[in-house]
């Protein structure tokens, strides 16, 4: 996994979504029990990574945003350097 | 003093996309003529949606460009109706004409403006600051047309406009007024724009209500609606449109967004507005529906009209939005506006858009219901129900009738009482140099908030919620199915979300409006705090939030009496709540309103259970105080265009009605919880017009100098103070008085339990 990535798509959850830092791992279970986001989250994590990467989401899976790892994985695949 | 006064229209004033006046756009809606074309306030190119349902007319022509977008709307529909109505301003009668305004998204054209020039690095104009608020709204309209009647700005998003109208019927049953222009203004903004947007909640075309229901178009405008007391509008000789029956008010207790899928909370605003009118369900011929045009709102709605209408063979159901766009808090007055026309005439209009196909699948859906598709139905009909679903799950519905109807109101005199207190309020922060509210994730997470849920809320709704987790504690109250319909919840607000509206503003400035923050985006709206308040704690009853000015904490006290005087609820949460951050820093630095000699920001909220004498003796409630007396009075003498004006008139007759509804003379009170902030015109004012009143000795007590200027935070901290100090014995009975824009002052009387 590419940590920078992690790191900047981490910073993006917690500045947009309000995620305590403290409570949000790479693995955690972002739409699960853990950190419960809903429909609404996942739209402004389109645009938040969008905005970071120029990497569209909105074809993705729903399992791509399972949780820091899943969403890492794809914007690196997606990412035009 | 509480009667059923038989409640009439007298006059009607609208401007919206299909019309500059009410024939124009009545005529529209039975032609089916919508307003709807490309957005050309704001560039589209980068979303998928184009459209919108604007009004022609520029700023100048609508008032003269001195106002705001939301506010020049307002003054142009109450101009109309003042005509239509023929009231005369300049006559001595126009000092009781109030001003009740519904908006959902204020001076967004100016918060636009504003932070568009700050972000160039340019100064602000402090004129732009002063209109970004809801709470000038209603002063303004008031004072352009010297109406010296009490005002109040009702900010339940999609629902304002319909709740304002409810508030000036209970106003004036209640005794607190004989005539008010009543109704909703709201303008197209690249905020609600782009926070649609967001959500994906804008229709790729014309919105569909009903059909396709693929989302709304975005409208603005501004339906008024002069409501009167009947013997007041036969004593000026008024043509009279209609009655106003009763009004219905409900939160879902559900999403910030989404209405419940079941259609609870709209089912129970509806049959509140049929009971209160005294009517059965079969009774209402026309219902002007909220219908959006969003799959979830249609789908629910469908819902909810065939279930409760289910035994009504012969209801008619349109949605005018198809024509109008939606205009948000101006919506529920524009459809107000059409539905006493259709009643008035017999010409129900339609929604439009329906093709051959669609005519088709509708007959399928609609069941029994009569949907009016394309054209319009000539009937005449006896009783029409406008309703209206809002962000924060805020339900409103009224009830116009042909003639009078007994209603189903109780309002006997009874004895209210502050039953529990929440307070949250600031230290002093040497680093801002504000007084910083603490608010702490272990305090929510014992009260059972998840964090999950508490992330979701701004700053003004964790002060909010915290304040009424706190006060229903102390209360000793628990919401259960039982109790969860008959406890409402009554909020004032000076600048409401503002930190969230010019976050998401600077969000769109810098990253276009196609990229909105659908995470922020439902936090801009004011009630947000009482649509969290209310899903966090399971209250399913009245719901309104009011920004108007500092004294909106002592105003929110006013409304939820009313709302257990009419029998709507047993318990009131009554708040008042202001946030301070770098955003409010900023504002009110820029206005010139904070530094050395004059105010220190600080935040907070408060919460006071209100609750009926039968209520609290059955729970064996706590009493703090007794509520005496509630009164606002305002004054339009002296120079109209300075809506920062003090006038001692208007605070010597609100201190004056407290008295005389308490049955109390000066002499017997023992303090006076008052407003002074530390601007010494505002603090030599004051003392002035107390010493006056109740002496030289008269004890004032400032909670402004140890927690700052919290704005409706602070005039709510008065009353909870006050009735603490009543409670543990430090003072017999008091006042709490508070100020507003436009001259407007508000004052509660408190004597022991």
């Amino acid at each position: 996994m590419n940590k920078e990535i992690a790191e900047q798509i981490k910073g993006m959850l917690v500045e947009r979504l309000r995620i305590p830092a403290d409570e949000l791992e790479y693995d955690s279970e972002l739409f699960g029990e853990d950190i419960g986001l809903d429909s609404i989250d996942s739209i402004e994590i389109v645009v938040g990574v969008e905005n970071l990467f120029g990497v569209d989401l909105s074809g993705a899976a729903k399992e791509d945003f399972r949780s820091i790892e899943t969403l890492t994985a794809y914007v690196e695949a997606h990412k035009e350097d | 003093m509480l009667n059923e006064k038989r409640c009439v229209i007298t006059g009607l004033g609208l401007v919206c996309a299909t019309g500059d006046n009410t024939d124009e756009c009545f005529q529209a809606a039975l032609d089916g003529k919508s307003g709807i074309e490309d957005a050309k306030s704001f560039d589209t190119t980068e979303c998928y949606s184009h459209k919108g349902a604007e009004v022609k007319l520029t700023d100048e022509q609508l008032a003269g460009g001195k106002y705001d977008r939301t506010t020049a709307l307002g003054i142009k529909a109450a101009g109309e109706a003042i005509r239509d109505a023929g009231l005369d301003m300049d006559s001595e009668d126009a000092s009781e004409i109030g001003v009740l305004l519904g908006s959902c998204i204020a001076g967004a054209a100016c918060v636009d403006k504003y932070y568009n020039q700050k972000e160039r690095g340019e100064k602000g104009d402090p004129n732009d600051i002063m209109s970004i608020s809801a709470t000038v709204i209603a002063g303004n309209v008031a004072d352009y047309y010297n109406a010296g009647g009490i005002t109040a700005n009702i900010v339940n998003a999609c629902a304002a406009g319909t709740l304002s109208l409810a508030l000036a019927i209970d106003l004036i049953r209640g005794g607190k007024g004989e005539i008010f222009l009543a109704g909703g203004c709201d303008s197209f903004s690249s905020l609600a724009y782009a926070g649609f947007h967001a959500l994906r909640a804008l229709s790729p075309s014309e919105c569909s209500p009903f059909n396709h229901s693929d989302g709304i178009t975005l409208g603005e405008g501004a339906g008024v609606l002069v409501v009167e007391s009947y013997e007041h509008a036969v004593k000026r000789g008024a043509k009279i449109y209609c009655d106003v029956l009763g009004s219905g008010v409900s939160s879902d207790a559900y999403h910030i967004t989404a209405p419940r899928p079941d259609g609870e909370g709209q089912m129970s605003v509806i049959t509140r507005a049929v009971k209160n009118s005294g009517l059965k369900f079969t009774d209402i011929d026309y219902v002007n529906a909220h219908g959006t045009g969003t799959a979830k709102n249609d789908e629910s709605e469908f819902l909810s009209l065939k279930t409760i209408f289910g035994e009504n063979k012969d209801l008619y159901v349109s949605s005018t939005k198809s024509m109008t766009g939606h205009c948000l808090g101006a919506a529920g007055a524009i459809e107000a506006v059409l539905t006493v026309k259709a009643l008035k005439e017999g010409k129900l209009p339609p929604t439009t858009g329906y093709s051959e196909e669609d005519l088709e699948v509708l007959k399928e859906k609609s069941g029994g219901i009569r949907f009016i598709a394309n054209k319009p139905a000539e009937k005449e009909i006896k009783y029409a129900m406008s309703n209206s679903f809002a962000f924060g799950g805020n339900n409103a519905s009224i009830v116009f009738a042909k003639d009078p109807n007994v209603l189903n109101l109780t309002c006997p005199k009874q004895c209210l009482y502050v039953t529990g207190i929440g307070i949250v309020s600031g230290d002093y922060d040497e680093a801002s140099g504000d007084y910083i509210a603490k608010l702490e994730n272990e305090e929510f997470k014992n009260y059972g908030i998840k964090s999950a849920f508490l992330r979701k809320l701004d700053r003004l709704s964790q002060l909010q919620l915290l304040s009424g987790l706190r006060a229903l504690e102390d209360a000793g109250i628990t919401v259960t199915e039982e109790n969860e319909n008959i406890i409402g919840i009554c909020i004032g607000t000076n600048d409401g979300p503002m930190t969230e509206i010019a976050n998401f503003q600077k969000g769109i400035i810098r990253d276009g409006i196609e990229k909105g923050s659908a995470f922020a985006f439902p936090n801009t709206v004011y009630n947000a705090a009482g649509g969290y308040l209310s899903i966090a704690t399971g209250i399913k009853g009245y719901n309104v939030t009011i920004a108007n000015g500092y004294q909106s904490g002592l105003q929110s006290v006013c409304a939820a009496a009313g709302a257990i005087m009419f029998g709507y609820e047993s318990i009131m949460l009554a708040s008042g709540t202001d946030e301070c951050t770098v955003i409010d820093d900023e504002i009110y630095s820029d206005l010139g309103l904070t530094g050395e000699g004059k105010m220190t920001l600080g935040e907070g909220s408060s919460t006071c259970i209100i609750e009926k004498d039968s209520s609290a003796a059955e729970r064996g409630a706590k009493r703090y105080a007794k509520i005496a007396g509630f009164s606002s009075a305002r004054d339009t003498s002296g120079d109209r265009t300075d809506n920062v004006r003090l006038s001692a008139k208007a605070l010597k007759k609100a201190i004056g009605s407290v008295l005389e509804e308490g049955g109390m003379k000066a002499s017997e009170i023992s303090c006076i919880y008052g407003f002074g902030n530390g601007i010494k015109r505002i603090d030599d004012f004051e003392m002035e017009v107390y010493k006056e009143i109740f002496g030289e000795d008269i004890e004032v007590k400032l909670v402004k100098k140890d927690y700052g200027e919290a704005r409706a935070a602070s005039s709510s901290l008065q009353f909870a103070m006050l009735a603490k100090d009543i409670y543990e014995g430090r003072t017999e009975n008091g006042i709490a008085v508070s100020y507003g824009t436009s001259a407007l002052y508000s004052a509660v009387l408190l004597t022991k339990a």
